[in-house]
């Protein structure tokens, strides 16, 4: 008897639950699901954006064809784009990385808060800039007669040379990293000052008592227990990396030749919007997808055997 | 104590590096104040001077009035505005409505309709395009505000920072509130939506913030001049002008100044906004 009524308060919970989840999971069963399983399709077919006639059945064609070796050659092959989006990560979030992790250490240190404050939001400021305006200011700056070459030059004491920033294969690589490295360089200093002050503050105050010195603080203490923060920063910001898009497209809009920072992002939207190859490019994104899948499935693993407890 | 006070060679050494990256990230930000100021001539000299000479508005004049005088500029950051804005008023709405549902109510297939919406945050957008852009050719809403801010509606990083949070708000509330008789809406909109307003400012400043970056989409959906959004504004601007660099950073000034003012009055939801990916973890 008494059971009945909660029974149905319950059931009516349950409902109203549903309704409010409802709008999300249509929203992502069209917008994300539906989506990506169209990808794998399509990816089967020679689909072409204006052709009328049904699409020709490829199997798997259109991967055969990216990863063919006969055309590795060819500066924009699929192969290259694999090439540019890994030189492109590895340079540009290994010192993200790297430096990131030393400075927030370095302003963690500081005694005063008011430095501190300063010094993390005018890291930050480039993260507020557009994409497309850091790739606009940056080419000024990389211009043969801009302030790139001048410092360059003073720094390396010769006058006149210009390094070709946005014309050289390697610069222009080097450029696409500078620029990417200044908008994110703030924000995954945040990230891991937030990780270093999750860190009890008793710890190195026993160490200290030990007589640990600065550099035993940082290799015994700090880092292991920042592992968790660090594994999930250097995902993230490989994540970042292999979905580089503006910064490349800007560079290579105004004239920087395409090839060396031809990055898989921009090989798709190529391929698939301006040569209208649907299929083809639906492959390369398959293949992105798969890449940024695994990582994140590496970065899963990794998180939950490395839980620490304080 | 003595210790801390003592100057030591890391001291120096750490100094430096902090001084040079301080350096290296506002240069660029105060050379386009300064160049924007600038005629090309000045800002093209060798040695560069930092001090504009006179006021070249000009740049601002160009800037706004575009390759064609046509003042598509105006249109174009309207676009922009009325996209971010919009996607980050459904983002907060949809994903507080889900995070609400996920976090307070028991039903079958909870855990699994959440695992699914996390499961999409390992589907990158670049991935989803050419998918997306066929649907948005088939919809017949290329060029349309409906097209630009359609696949954008709500995020799952949206969804679970609203559930992480509302997992903690007393459901004694939520309870007592059902006693006196109030409806399920009545309490999301009067008691639970109120409630949230940290987490709410930070999830519709991100959102805002992505949108306002956004290059790809309007690329792919904005083929008209006057649906195009303030990014492809900058970067045909560029192309076209090529050689006017002072216009160029007066169109980068311009584009910019939204989300400065912001992120001065709002620097906190900023910066915490980051720090939240830090609960991802674990």
């Amino acid at each position: 008897m008494g059971l009945k009524p909660y029974r149905g308060i319950e059931k009516k919970q349950a409902r109203w639950g549903f309704i409010f989840v409802l709008p999300s999971m249509l929203f992502f069963s069209l917008f994300s699901f539906y989506p990506i399983i169209n990808a794998f399709y399509t990816s089967f077919f020679d689909k072409r954006a204006l052709s009328k006639a049904p699409p020709e059945f490829l199997g798997l064609g259109n991967y055969i064809r990216l990863f063919d070796p006969g055309r590795a050659a060819n500066s924009l092959s699929f192969y290259n784009s694999l090439r540019a989006t890994m030189v492109f990560t590895l340079g540009t979030f290994i010192p993200l990385l790297i430096l990131s992790l030393l400075i927030a250490v370095f302003i963690s240190n500081l005694s005063s808060n008011k430095t501190k404050k300063f010094l993390q939001i005018s890291y930050y400021c480039p993260a507020i800039l557009s994409s497309v305006v850091a790739a606009t200011i940056w080419m000024i700056i990389f211009d043969p007669r801009g302030l790139g070459n001048q410092w360059v030059n003073a720094l390396l004491g010769t006058p006149g040379v210009d390094q070709g920033w946005l014309v050289d294969p390697v610069m222009e690589q080097v450029s696409t990293m500078v620029i990417y490295f200044w908008k994110y360089i703030g924000y995954f200093v945040i990230l891991f000052i937030t990780g270093l002050a999750s860190i009890p503050p008793t710890i190195y105050e026993a160490a200290t008592i030990d007589g640990a010195t600065k550099s035993q603080v940082f290799w015994r203490i700090t880092l292991p227990l920042l592992k968790p923060t660090v594994v999930l920063v250097s995902v993230m910001a490989m994540l970042q990396c292999l979905k580089t898009f503006s910064t490349q497209y800007m560079l290579y809009s105004n004239g920087a030749p395409r090839a060396p920072i031809n990055v898989i992002t921009f090989n798709i939207y190529v391929t698939g919007i301006q040569q209208q190859y649907l299929g083809r490019a639906s492959a390369m994104s398959v293949v992105l997808f798969i890449m940024m899948l695994l990582l994140t499935l590496l970065q899963f693993k990794t998180t939950k055997s490395e839980n620490v407890d304080y | 104590m003595q210790i801390e006070r003592k100057i030591t060679l890391p001291k120096i050494g750490m100094w430096i590096i902090l001084l040079a990256m301080l350096f290296f990230t506002l240069m660029p930000i105060i050379f386009m104040l300064t160049a924007s100021f600038m005629t090309s001539r000045q800002i093209l000299r060798m040695p560069f001077s930092w001090i504009p000479e006179g006021f070249a508005w000009e740049n601002f004049a160009k800037a706004i009035q575009g390759n064609d005088q046509t003042y598509i500029f105006l249109r174009n950051i309207t676009n922009s505005l009325v996209v971010s804005t919009t996607v980050a008023v459904t983002t907060v709405l949809i994903a507080s409505l889900t995070g609400y549902g996920l976090a307070k109510f028991r039903f079958r297939g909870r855990t699994t309709i959440f695992m699914m919406i996390m499961a999409t945050m390992m589907i990158p957008f670049e991935a989803i395009m050419i998918p997306l852009y066929m649907v948005i050719m088939m919809l017949r809403i290329q060029n349309s505000y409906i097209g630009l801010i359609l696949p954008f509606l709500v995020s799952a990083f949206g969804v679970f920072q609203m559930k992480q949070y509302l997992t903690t708000f007393p459901t004694e509330f939520l309870d007592a509130a059902r006693v006196d008789g109030m409806g399920e809406f009545g309490i999301f909109a009067r008691i639970v939506f109120p409630n949230c307003k940290p987490v709410i400012a930070t999830l519709a400043i991100l959102s805002f913030r992505s949108q306002w970056d956004n290059l790809l989409w309007p690329l792919l959906v904005s083929q008209s001049e006057r649906m195009k959004t303030i990014p492809q504004y900058i970067s045909s601007f560029a192309l076209e002008r090529s050689t006017d660099e002072g216009a160029m950073m007066a169109a980068a000034l311009l584009a910019s100044i939204p989300m400065f003012v912001l992120f001065m009055s709002l620097t906190k939801y900023f910066i915490g906004g980051s720090a939240v990916y830090e609960s991802r973890k674990g």
